[in-house]
């Protein structure tokens, strides 16, 4: 009975360590304390998240910020991780990513001093910074870069979860293949998930096999296995998202569609070091270098200087206001093609 | 056509290995519901050990390894201990699942996805597609043709007649579920070692619950759960293949699960599990 007690308490023990030790990543020194929570894709995913913390991490670096970091397995966590920054004290809380939307409302109503702010999504509360991106602006030029480059006249949009963020960059990348040919078939599939490595990189073969040679991949972890297909096959390729993904498998990846989070994170955080409350909804776009495509180091060959000086132009264009991106399907129905600059 | 095919065994295999696992752990009287934490460590393992030596045979051998391991951890938690089955698999996934997250920053210095390692390569992955049905084959010869199988059988049927025929029902078990561990381990090295060449953090993505459901709807019988993780597969890859844009995607994504939901409604009520399934053995010596 003593060793069946003595057995379990040991497991319990070792589960609880196991299960904190996993989420909390903490670094000390400095004065004002920065606090971020992830989402469900969590640190690590090459993507979003990790973006995010690297502008963390440059707050700390730059801006001499305590900082600490809480990883969220689930939806389920998103509450009690923000509540938990928002009673220790922490000067400036980072929800990252859209789904923390309605806890963090409640959260920042029971903590009216505190100050935070959430990417990808709008909180209308006094004490929170909203940061959104237009996903449709890069991925715009995404696919014009795909329409340029594929030699099938056929590309992929491959996302995550069939949701209205992800939709931004579906209708953008197809609006974007449109402004260069609109005969170049589009595929779209959704993976159904962030996690599944496995049937990201199956779901790329099928792509692939459909006629697809480029598949734009939106789609955190499970874009790692889209890139993972593309090494295996000659003559195809990936179009990354979110970080920088061209060096996970150099003349693969033609280029990455950034968002810069951690630009983001680094601003906001810079501000609330600097005492400042937030100010309400930023929309970061193409000409505040919110979003855009990488410098190509590994593909230049590939594409090609014309099809680089083009993109050049349709991104011009689009600061201008001359292109306006869809970021809707419906929207992507009504567009039309502006004359090629 | 060939792709198709291809494709289902490819979403086939791991489901293959760890409902195998479950069959014999099953068989012999121990529930495993700790098969998803099983993938999960023998994918971390596998991919930890080729990341250390640089040999990718070596990492896969250690990942088999890991999975027998917490395959043990279970045994002795259902039999010397008699823990409730549910909890202890349960367990087994918390512990599985959260270390390795966690081993992630230990090994690789970032959490959520490990570096690339040394992978098995696509021909590793051919071999490991036949040698999941070869397993099969296998496991079912033993089960129900050798001497072995029948006293693994009798632990699962009524264990106080296996002890008092000679055999102990408490061992027979241990090595049922450590064995069946193995084999769930090598549903994950095939995902992370030959599928891909990393370990991401959630890459089992409920493979090893679908297992579960595979040994039920298979009616704990090697060939039918193969037969069913056959028939996961064949949606999947369907799924796959049909999604396009027009149709609500989530639709497509669920019809897999629809599909298994049907077929375990409709054929999983003629079966049987073993009478002694999850119920904690008191050897009368």
């Amino acid at each position: 009975m003593i060793a069946r007690a003595a057995f379990c308490l040991t497991s319990a023990l070792v589960a609880c360590c196991v299960v904190l030790g996993g989420c909390g990543r903490s670094t000390s020194q400095g004065k004002v304390k920065v606090g971020m929570v992830t989402d469900v894709g969590g640190l690590g995913d090459r993507s979003f998240n990790d973006s995010a913390y690297a502008g963390l991490v440059a707050c700390k670096s730059r801006a001499r910020a305590q900082i600490q970091v809480l990883q969220s397995k689930s939806a389920a966590d998103y509450q009690p991780n923000l509540t938990v920054l928002a009673t220790e004290r922490f000067a400036e809380i980072f929800a990252i990513g859209f789904l923390m939307n309605k806890d963090l409302s409640e959260v920042a109503r029971r903590f009216g001093d505190r100050s935070f702010a959430i990417v990808d999504a709008v909180v209308d509360a006094p004490n929170v910074e909203s940061v959104t991106f237009k996903e449709e602006d890069g991925s715009f030029l995404a696919g014009a870069l795909a329409a340029l480059v594929t030699k099938t006249k056929s590309v992929a949009f491959l996302g995550g979860m069939d949701i209205p963020l992800l939709r931004k960059f579906e209708a953008g990348f197809a609006a974007g293949t449109r402004e260069i040919d609109p005969t170049t078939k589009v595929l779209v599939k959704y993976v159904g998930s962030f996690d599944d490595v496995a049937a990201g990189k199956e779901l790329t073969g099928v792509l692939y096999d459909q006629g697809a040679d480029i598949v734009y991949a939106a789609a955190g972890k499970a874009g790692l296995g889209a890139i993972e297909e593309a090494k295996q096959r000659a003559g195809r390729y990936v179009i990354g998202v979110d970080s920088n993904q061209d060096g996970l498998a150099p003349g693969k990846v033609l280029t990455s569609m950034v968002k810069r989070v951690d630009n983001a994170v680094l601003r906001v955080c810079r501000d609330a070091v600097a005492g400042k409350r937030p100010s309400g909804h930023i929309v970061l776009g193409l000409a505040q270098d919110g979003v855009g495509l990488t410098d190509f180091r590994y593909t230049k060959i590939a594409i090609g200087e014309a099809n680089i000086a083009r993109i050049a132009r349709i991104r011009n264009a689009i600061v201008d206001g001359k292109i306006v991106p869809p970021s809707t399907r419906e929207e992507l129905e009504r567009f039309k093609p502006v004359p090629a600059p | 056509m060939i792709d198709f095919v291809w494709l289902t065994l490819i979403k086939a295999t791991p489901v293959i290995y760890a409902a195998l696992g479950g069959v014999l752990s099953e068989r012999s009287g121990v529930i495993n519901i700790g098969l998803e934490g099983m993938i999960a460590i023998g994918a971390f393992t596998g991919v930890c050990v080729s990341y250390a030596t640089g040999n990718a045979q070596a990492g896969a051998a250690a990942g088999v390894l890991a999975g027998a391991l917490l395959g043990a951890l279970l045994g002795i938690a259902a039999t010397r201990f008699r823990v409730e089955q549910i909890v202890a698999g349960t367990g087994i996934n918390l512990i599985a699942l959260g270390g390795a997250a966690y081993g992630l920053v230990v090994v690789f210095g970032q959490p959520g996805a490990s570096k690339q390692v040394a992978a098995l390569g696509t021909g590793g992955e051919t071999a490991m597609v036949v040698a999941a049905l070869v397993l099969a084959v296998l496991l079912h010869l033993f089960l129900f043709r050798t001497r072995g199988g029948l006293h693994v059988r009798a632990c699962g049927e009524n264990p106080r007649a296996a002890e008092v025929a000679g055999i102990d029902p408490l061992r027979v078990r241990l090595w049922a579920t450590a064995t069946g561990g193995a084999f769930a381990a090598l549903g994950g090295v095939f995902l992370a070692m030959a599928e891909l060449d990393l370990y991401s953090d959630g890459m089992s993505a409920g493979r090893g619950f679908i297992a579960l459901a595979a040994v039920i709807f298979g009616r704990w019988n090697p060939l039918g759960a193969t037969g069913a993780a056959l028939f996961f597969g064949a949606f999947s890859a369907l799924q796959y293949t049909l999604q396009r844009s027009g149709i609500p995607s989530e639709l497509m994504q669920a019809l897999p699960y629809v599909a298994a939901l049907v077929a375990l409604a409709g054929f999983a009520g003629r079966a049987r599990a073993p009478a002694a399934d999850g119920i904690p053995y008191v050897p009368v010596r």
